[in-house]
């Protein structure tokens, strides 16, 4: 029976390491290109979940619209934030891209809370039911955030891999002074990368509020936690890697809950980071940055 | 001079003595109270709540005369509010603020992670010359984790006694139903207020009564998944399921509770709970949830009260209710102690108003009288609400008090 409720344990946290995937995709993304953490993400990326459920609520859509509303409200966030984050302030500077988004996280934390007064938002469920093996179950909106997960990476890699437009941003990344002599627009592409990634996040943002069942300024803070452990244990810049890292995440959470407790869930989690900082440096995938 | 030149220089000079500063002050002094807790954050419904229940029962006041004070002028209440974020640093940086002011007595905070270290800074014994401590009254109206007040003299409860609530509701629920005899705990592990209820009260209070604890169930405040506790409370098959937790973990527990067909016979909630919160977040999960409270719109005056502060754009909740009654209760303290409200009685006014509070053995409520104990708490009137259709309904009103 142990052996039964472990492995529920770990096949929940799996499937809820899907949302830390999510979110560590955006994380990720944005630093393959730009080399640079925003922050703000999670934080816009729940901005969006309640802006795609408020327009759901406007224009009196059925609930299962609400990932297209989020998704767009999501992509309008990554944009206003890539401009007041990252266009307005001068990216030479190592430290004021970092400090402008953790600004805009708090501003955009307190911006929720003053338009919800802190008060949890009930948010309509995508995808209900649970699939039963016997004493096993799995929960079938997890399962299907996991395959958005999956859909996600796949046509971020297509779109990265297989279009101008990832060309375009695969050249700015690597080398932005010739992808500019190249003719390449080094703003509109870093614009068009945090669209994408904002857009990335609404829908994760409306998956979470979907999974939990509500939204809450509450969500902001350990989701942008969990999405920096993420894109650190996945490799910084691997998408792959994140998907990987949100998945094993999600899963030792879980466990070391059901192990040792809540109250000290979190350290164990600290600790996978603080092994993978130490003996893999460069995540699961990676590139290695090497020693001093 | 003309008759002319004489007339318009004396209405002049009547005019410029009207607006000397102070002259029309001098006849409507100003009686400071201010409130503080939570406006930022996520409970800054709590704070929104508080100061729309000050402001509302103040301008009630104000309407209606103002107070009367030690030497027989009127004066009017003014409310300032001031947020704590409900962080202990802010909090006790917020009273300091407060007491360099001319406020005569502080209403607050929101979180009793706030109030335990704040009532620290306060005086412990009153007169105590050895005791350099803050001298300042303080009359809490939201947090509520038992037995704070006994930290300082200077500090005064007006909140319920949830030993006493959940005592009675365990001893009513084993008169009116006798097959429930299992009990179960889902409880917010790092929220003060949550694991006291939960360890000192409800599990104590339910074993009294003969209920078999069967365990609980541990979480944050912040978490999101609750696939672990709630398979918890599945094995545990309790016939009730008490959950000492916020809205936001509450309902986050009741819908994998219902995602895994956990069904117990009974649920009840945490006091806090009992607020539009739970229902906004989880109306159909939370259906036929017991709680404990001590508001409800029961009665003329406590109708009145809430629609008056919902004009304030407030919510009347069993601790915005405590913030109302805590003005009125301040007012009659300010006419019986003979406050005078002026700029150099402050330091006087504030220990006429200590004075007053330790003084009270009963005091008037929303829903009836309160009793004062030795250690300045209360004990409040309560009832049990249960949520019935996405709507609080009245289950049971005990006789107490």
């Amino acid at each position: 029976m142990l052996f039964i409720d472990l492995l529920q344990s770990i096949a929940d946290g799996l499937l809820f390491g899907a949302t830390y995937s999510l979110i560590g995709i955006g994380f990720t993304l944005v630093f393959g290109v730009m080399h640079k953490i925003n922050m703000a993400y999670a934080a816009a990326s729940v901005a969006g979940a309640y802006a795609g459920l408020t327009l759901l609520k406007l224009a009196g859509l059925p609930p299962l619209l609400v990932i297209i509303m989020a998704c767009l409200a999501g992509a309008v966030f990554g944009l206003l934030t890539y401009v007041l984050c990252f266009w307005l302030i001068p990216l030479s500077h190592p430290l004021a891209t970092l400090m402008s988004t953790v600004g805009m996280l708090l501003l955009i934390d307190e911006i929720v809370v003053h338009l919800t007064a802190g008060m949890p938002v009930n948010y309509p469920t995508v995808m209900g039911g649970m699939v039963s093996l016997g004493s096993f179950l799995l929960r079938g909106d997890l399962m299907f955030i996991f395959t958005i997960a999956v859909l996600a990476m796949a046509a971020l890699m297509y779109l990265i891999y297989r279009t101008r437009l990832g060309l375009a941003t695969r050249a700015v990344s690597q080398q932005p002074v010739a992808a500019q002599l190249c003719g390449m627009r080094l703003g509109q592409v870093n614009a068009l990368t945090f669209t994408i990634s904002g857009a990335l996040g609404g829908i994760a943002g409306s998956l979470i509020g979907s999974a939990v069942g509500l939204l809450s300024p509450l969500l902001i803070a350990p989701l942008t936690v969990k999405g920096l452990i993420v894109t650190v244990i996945g490799g910084l810049g691997s998408i792959p890697g994140a998907i990987i890292a949100g998945l094993l995440v999600g899963a030792a959470e879980n466990v070391f809950q059901f192990v040792r407790g809540v109250t000290e869930r979190d350290i164990y989690v600290m600790l996978l980071l603080f092994v993978f900082l130490v003996f893999r440096p460069g995540g699961i995938l990676g590139a290695d940055p090497g020693r001093n | 001079m003309s008759i002319a030149r004489t007339t318009a220089l004396s209405a002049a000079l009547g005019l410029a003595l009207l607006a000397i500063p102070g002259t029309a002050q001098a006849q409507e002094r100003q009686v400071k109270i201010t409130g503080f807790g939570a406006m930022s954050g996520v409970v800054r419904s709590f704070g929104i709540n508080s100061k729309a229940a000050l402001e509302a029962a103040a301008d009630r006041i104000n309407r209606s005369g103002g107070v009367t004070l030690g030497d027989g002028a009127k004066g009017k209440i003014v409310i300032e509010f001031l947020d704590d974020r409900c962080n202990a640093e802010e909090g006790i940086s917020v009273l300091r603020r407060i007491a360099s002011s001319e406020a005569l007595v502080a209403v607050g905070p929101t979180c009793s992670n706030v109030a335990e270290p704040l009532f620290g800074i306060l005086q412990k014994k009153f007169g105590d010359a050895g005791d350099t401590g803050l001298q300042f009254p303080i009359f809490t109206d939201v947090a509520i984790k038992i037995g704070l007040a006994k930290i300082s003299e200077w500090a005064f409860r007006n909140v319920p006694n949830e030993t006493e609530m959940y005592a009675t509701l365990f001893k009513w629920l084993k008169a009116t139903k006798p097959n429930l005899k299992t009990i179960y705990g889902g409880v917010e592990e790092n929220f003060a207020h949550s694991r006291a209820t939960w360890y000192a009260v409800m599990k104590e209070v339910a074993a009294k009564e003969g209920f078999e604890i069967k365990g609980e169930s541990k979480w944050l405040l912040e978490d999101t998944n609750f696939s672990n506790q709630a398979r918890e409370a599945k094995k545990a098959e309790a016939d009730i399921i008490a959950i000492a937790a916020h809205p936001f973990s509450t309902c986050g527990m009741l819908k994998e509770m219902a995602r895994q067909g956990v069904k117990p016979k009974l649920l009840i909630g945490l006091t806090s709970s009992s607020s539009t919160e739970t229902l906004q977040g989880c109306a159909g999960e939370a259906e036929a949830i017991i709680i404990p409270t001590s508001f409800a719109p029961i009665n003329d005056q406590a109708r009145a009260a809430a629609d008056a502060v919902s004009k304030f754009k407030g919510s009347l909740d069993l601790h915005s209710g405590a913030a109302w009654e805590n003005v009125f209760i301040l007012k009659k303290i300010i006419e019986e102690q003979k406050v005078m409200a002026k700029p150099d009685t402050v330091k006087a006014d504030r220990e006429k108003i200590r004075a007053g509070l330790a003084k009270l053995t009963v005091t008037d409520g929303l829903i009836g009288k309160s009793k004062r104990t030795p250690d300045r708490e209360a004990i409040k009137p309560y009832l049990f609400v249960h949520a019935k259709a996405g709507k609080w309904e009245v289950l049971h009103t005990p006789a107490v008090n």
